[in-house]
């Protein structure tokens, strides 16, 4: 197959900007904002090579790049993309160069860190996004935390030091726990294959004792549930994101946080079946809890960061409840809604971006009857604002939609007795539906404090619509917002196959019986204590892996 | 004892470093004029032939394969060679940040190059032991070179108390060694540390090895610092001239690490002692888990660097505990990751105390937290060589502390089906309370305004191992797969 060169060189490629970037003298800002832009938007483009070699009506991972590691450790630099990541990757190289061109005006000192932070980072997200090796990811995961850091503490508000320490220990303790999941996952894999190695399709061939399960799910869980971040692990994302400069916001709730979910599909879930089964229903409770204590506490804030933040706890609150209901529909419409949670609340963001470096306040108090002054920007927020309150024909209602339809089938698809069995889904998905019109008040109550209403404030007065740069930030967003949210069947039918495929295999490895570590299928049935009875019992499921 | 002359081939790179060393403080004596720091050359030189030598011999040595040399008192074997070669590095870059040290805060004694050689003499044989007699020698030699390097500054208080302090604990710690290995030899009736452990399982008198494991334990928790022996450290280390420090800190732990590697991992290796199901490993992994953890907590009230430091290696002390660990429980790959771990440590550590030189100058060491402020904005090269060494510390991938860190951990995984467990755990989260401290010094340099400006100690020895090391230290991340082959992983 065609088309492996591709992943390296999206990774590669922003690294090699940043190295340049660093090379050139210091004092050069709008060089140095230029290469940025220019090394993100190539990056950007020649993502797009990924449509042209990638087969949508394929299941397993394509454009697999695979070279060896560190052959002592049987680690590889293995990378490829399916259906599930495909459009995480676009979405990420998109909002990058969009990212930098919004906030070209906001960066005062050391442009040339900032810029190489932003591609170290962008090198970091891409490579967790196609990292088939869990050492691979794991390294990668790592590596974002270190950029974002200093964008945090260096370009940051008031609180910055608090908020990017918070961010780091946060982030730090629910790594190294999932590191210790993957040392125990490694070693005992290593004794069953024989083969010691961090591949993740090898990894996932081996099925651990239940009870390993349930712990190193609950390792791998923690660190993703800090990312997403689920109630009561999201206390972090509120100082990061207000702290954090516009840029470093944006890419935090555009990108950052499907690390998450992302992690729960491709690594926690296939992995661990048992223990995604066991610890399902504490999970998909919090996403509920989540998405009403997000929209609730978000209602109440009076600076707009905040309140676009806390609404984050609540859209990725969705997401979660999407994997856990474990439904074709649940899981697609959970990428959707990344999807559709990465435009819409990075354009929240930028918008607040605009506003700030206008006005320098983020009050809403602050703020009333900006439509007067900005009618365009006000026309493009209200799209935005409208696609992430789940506006029908706007991107986040197909997502939404579709979470809450597959949590509220999940009964319907799997008997009581299966396994993963969530506990009342019905009441679930009403419950998560509330968020919707939660999430709608909230949204338009501050999208009316800061567009309608008298333009009382003297401040206000002389405010100027958006510049052509500014709205060749907005443009591309709203359109992705419409095509997204009119035209859901493309995207879906790309993630179909492997939503497909990841259900089928979850199904098998989660009915494997319990017992020492082994290899799926590789059990022998249980023998029945009665030699007579064997014929009444024939051909118990043994895992179907044959 | 029978010597073969050819053993003598095995031991160049030792006797390099002792050749150069007796030279280097006989040039001392004929020097004339005050700034001796011209002979670090000579030091330079010669520890670098002795890496040079070791790296051939480690090619020429099969892997696996143990010589032995002077009737069963050394090992020339791969472990030894790549050990001895990073004594021996370390000891040059050592020798290559002092010169600028030694200018800037007026104590350019020539005697010191001798003795770095002389004590790093003593490492190798560490490295390189195959006897209690040739531990008992090479930690003497290198510790009694070290006591004298602290005391270098003779009008620093600070100075004199860290070598002091250091002195009485090291006799201390040595009585203990001696009592230790006395007893065992009692119990087994041989010093040979081959021979030991079937003849200590043997023994009719298990009590003397238990007794005598124990007080190894304790002379060289003394040693590599580990809590509750770690009292002197945080002084000594705060105390001594700076280059000195550095050395402590990388060579001498990791020279004192190499030695219990082959105590613990060959003479009292095994199912040795009756003392619960880990053998002498029972009071080493609390041991480890308090040292590691306390380390960093102790860290995190530090507002000195050079304190900070202290505690931080106190605590990568435990982590290579937790290595000797599983390497004397069996562990297949503790070898090679203790001796990866080493490298990267060794690395990193002079990397850091060389920007920690650099930053003070002219009298003034500027080990404060807060004189560290700003120091991006006009030194970036310096604070980014920190950063990465910090990094690497804290074990951030893609560092080789992360690598380090991994190995190590992923060869106690192997102990017994995962019996270390707990201590793996304990082990890792530590690395995110000691991320909190070294991102402070982060914080300091990157997020706060520069204090009053200040000129750095500069010298092209001094920038070279401020760049080498990070560079190193991010290679040993990436690719780790070359460094791996070499230990053996």
């Amino acid at each position: 197959m065609q088309g492996q060169f591709i992943l390296p060189l999206i990774l590669g490629l922003p690294l090699l900007g940043a190295i340049l970037v660093m090379c050139t003298p210091r004092a050069e800002a709008s060089l140095h904002k230029g290469m940025g832009l220019g090394v993100t938007i190539i990056t950007f483009l020649v993502s797009l090579l990924v449509l042209r070699y990638f087969n949508p009506r394929e299941a397993g991972m394509q454009l697999v790049f695979d070279v060896e590691w560190i052959p002592g450790l049987g680690a590889h630099f293995k990378t490829g993309i399916d259906g599930i990541s495909i459009f995480l990757v676009l979405l990420t190289t998109l909002i990058v160069p969009l990212t930098l061109l919004g906030t070209q005006k906001s960066i005062e000192k050391h442009s040339r860190e900032f810029i190489a932070a932003i591609l170290v980072l962008e090198t970091g997200m891409l490579g967790a996004f196609v990292a088939l090796d869990v050492f691979l990811f794991y390294v990668c995961w790592e590596v974002m935390l270190i950029p974002m850091y200093l964008l945090i503490g260096i370009w940051g508000g008031q609180r910055r030091l608090y908020a990017s320490i918070k961010f780091v220990i946060y982030t730090m303790v629910g790594s190294l726990l999932m590191l210790v999941a993957i040392f125990y996952l490694y070693v005992q894999a290593g004794n069953v294959t024989g083969v010691y190695t961090t591949e993740l399709d090898k990894l996932s061939q081996v099925a651990l004792p239940q009870s390993a399960q349930f712990w190193c799910f609950a390792a791998f869980a923690l660190a993703f549930a800090i990312k997403v971040p689920l109630f009561p692990l999201h206390t972090w994302l509120p100082d990061a994101h207000v702290e954090a400069p516009t840029a470093g916001s944006v890419i935090l709730a555009s990108v950052l946080l499907k690390f998450g979910i992302y992690g729960f599909l491709r690594f926690a879930m296939p992995l661990f079946p048992h223990g995604a089964a066991i610890w399902a229903p504490v999970i998909a409770i919090l996403a509920v809890v989540g998405i009403i204590y997000g929209a609730f506490v978000a209602f109440a804030q009076d600076d707009v960061k905040k309140l676009v933040a806390y609404s984050s706890v609540s859209h990725m609150g969705f997401c979660a409840l999407g994997i856990f209901a474990l439904t074709a529909y649940g899981i697609s419409g959970s990428i959707y809604a990344m999807l559709s949670h990465g435009l819409t609340t990075g354009g929240l963001f930028l918008g607040i971006g605009f506003l700030y470096e206008r006005r320098h306040t983020r009050r809403l108090a602050e703020y009333g009857g900006i439509w007067k002054q900005m009618p365009i920007f006000a026309g493009l927020y209200l799209i935005i604002v409208m696609g992430s309150a789940g506006l029908p024909a706007l991107s986040g209602f197909v997502g939404e939609f579709l979470t809450i339809m597959g949590t509220f089938n999940a009964g319907d698809t799997f008997p009581a007795n299966f396994p993963n069995y969530l506990p009342y889904p019905r009441l679930l998905g009403a419950l998560a539906a509330t968020g919707v019109i939660f999430g709608a008040i909230y949204l338009l109550y501050m999208f009316q404090k800061v567009f309608f209403g008298k333009l009382d404030k003297s401040r206000n007065g002389h405010l100027k619509d958006l510049s052509g740069r500014e709205l060749a930030v907005f443009i591309p967003l709203c359109l992705g917002i419409f095509l997204l949210g009119v035209f859901p069947r493309p995207f879906l039918r790309v993630m179909e196959p492997s939503v497909q495929k990841f259900m089928s295999d979850y199904r098998i490895r989660v009915q494997e019986p319990d017992g020492p570590a082994h290899k799926y299928g590789a059990m022998t049935p249980v023998e029945p204590m009665n030699p007579g009875a064997a014929d009444a019992a024939p051909a118990a499921p043994t895992g179907g892996a044959q | 004892m029978i010597i073969n002359p050819a053993d003598f081939g095995y031991i160049v790179p030792y006797l390099i470093l002792v050749i150069t060393g007796l030279l280097l403080v006989l040039a001392e004596a004929f020097y004339k004029g005050k700034d001796r720091t011209a002979l670090v050359s000579l030091a330079v030189a010669g520890a670098l032939a002795g890496a040079i030598a070791s790296v051939v011999l480690y090619r020429q040595v099969a892997p696996g394969a143990r010589v032995t040399l002077f009737g069963e008192m050394l090992f020339a074997d791969r472990t030894g060679y790549i050990l001895s070669a990073l004594f021996c590095v370390a000891t040059a870059l050592t020798a290559l940040i002092s010169p600028a040290h030694q200018r800037e805060h007026e104590w350019q004694l020539g005697e010191y190059y001798g003795l770095l050689l002389l004590s790093a003499s003593g490492m190798v044989m560490l490295a390189h032991a195959a006897n209690l007699v040739t531990i008992f020698l090479g930690i003497e030699t290198m510790s009694i070179a070290i006591y004298v390097m602290c005391a270098m500054r003779r009008r620093s208080r600070r100075g004199n108390e860290a070598a002091m302090k250091y002195f009485l604990i090291g006799a201390f710690a040595t009585g203990f060694l001696m009592y230790g290995m006395a007893l065992l030899y009692g119990a087994a009736g041989t010093s040979n540390l081959l021979r030991m452990q079937s003849a200590l399982a043997a023994t009719s008198n298990p009590g003397l090895v238990i007794a005598g494991g124990f007080l190894l334990v304790v002379a060289f928790g003394f040693k590599i610092a580990a809590v509750p022996f770690h009292m002197w450290a945080p002084d000594a280390y705060e105390g001594a001239p700076t280059p000195v420090t550095a050395f402590m800190a990388a060579a001498v732990k990791a020279a004192a690490v190499a030695a219990m590697m082959r105590l613990f991992g060959l003479a009292l290796g095994g199912d040795l002692l009756p003392y619960g199901r880990l053998g002498w490993a029972s009071p080493f992994v609390v041991i480890a888990a308090i040292t590691i953890t306390l380390g960093n907590i102790s860290a995190i009230r530090q507002d000195n660097v050079k304190r900070m430091l202290a505690y931080s290696s106190i605590s990568h002390g435990g982590v290579l505990l937790v290595g000797i660990c599983s390497l004397g429980l069996g562990a297949v790959s503790a070898n090679g990751s203790l001796i990866y771990y080493l490298i990267a440590y060794t690395l990193s550590t002079l990397g850091a105390f060389a920007v920690v030189i650099y930053v003070g100058s002219r009298g003034n060491e500027r080990t404060l937290v807060d004189d560290w402020s700003g120091l991006a904005s006009k030194h970036g090269g310096a604070a980014l060589a920190m950063t990465v060494c910090l990094l690497s510390f804290g074990g951030m991938p893609p560092t080789g502390g992360f690598f380090g860190k991994f190995y190590v951990f992923k060869s106690a995984m192997e102990v017994y089906d995962g019996q270390l467990l707990w201590l793996v755990v304990i082990g890792i989260l530590n690395s995110a309370i000691s991320i909190f401290y070294y991102l402070r010094i982060v914080t300091a340099m990157y997020f706060k305004e520069p204090t009053t400006p200040f000129t750095p100690t500069k010298s092209g020895g001094l920038i070279f191992v401020m760049a080498l090391c990070p560079l190193l230290v991010l290679e040993m991340g990436i690719m780790p797969g070359f460094w791996l082959k070499l230990v053996g992983g």
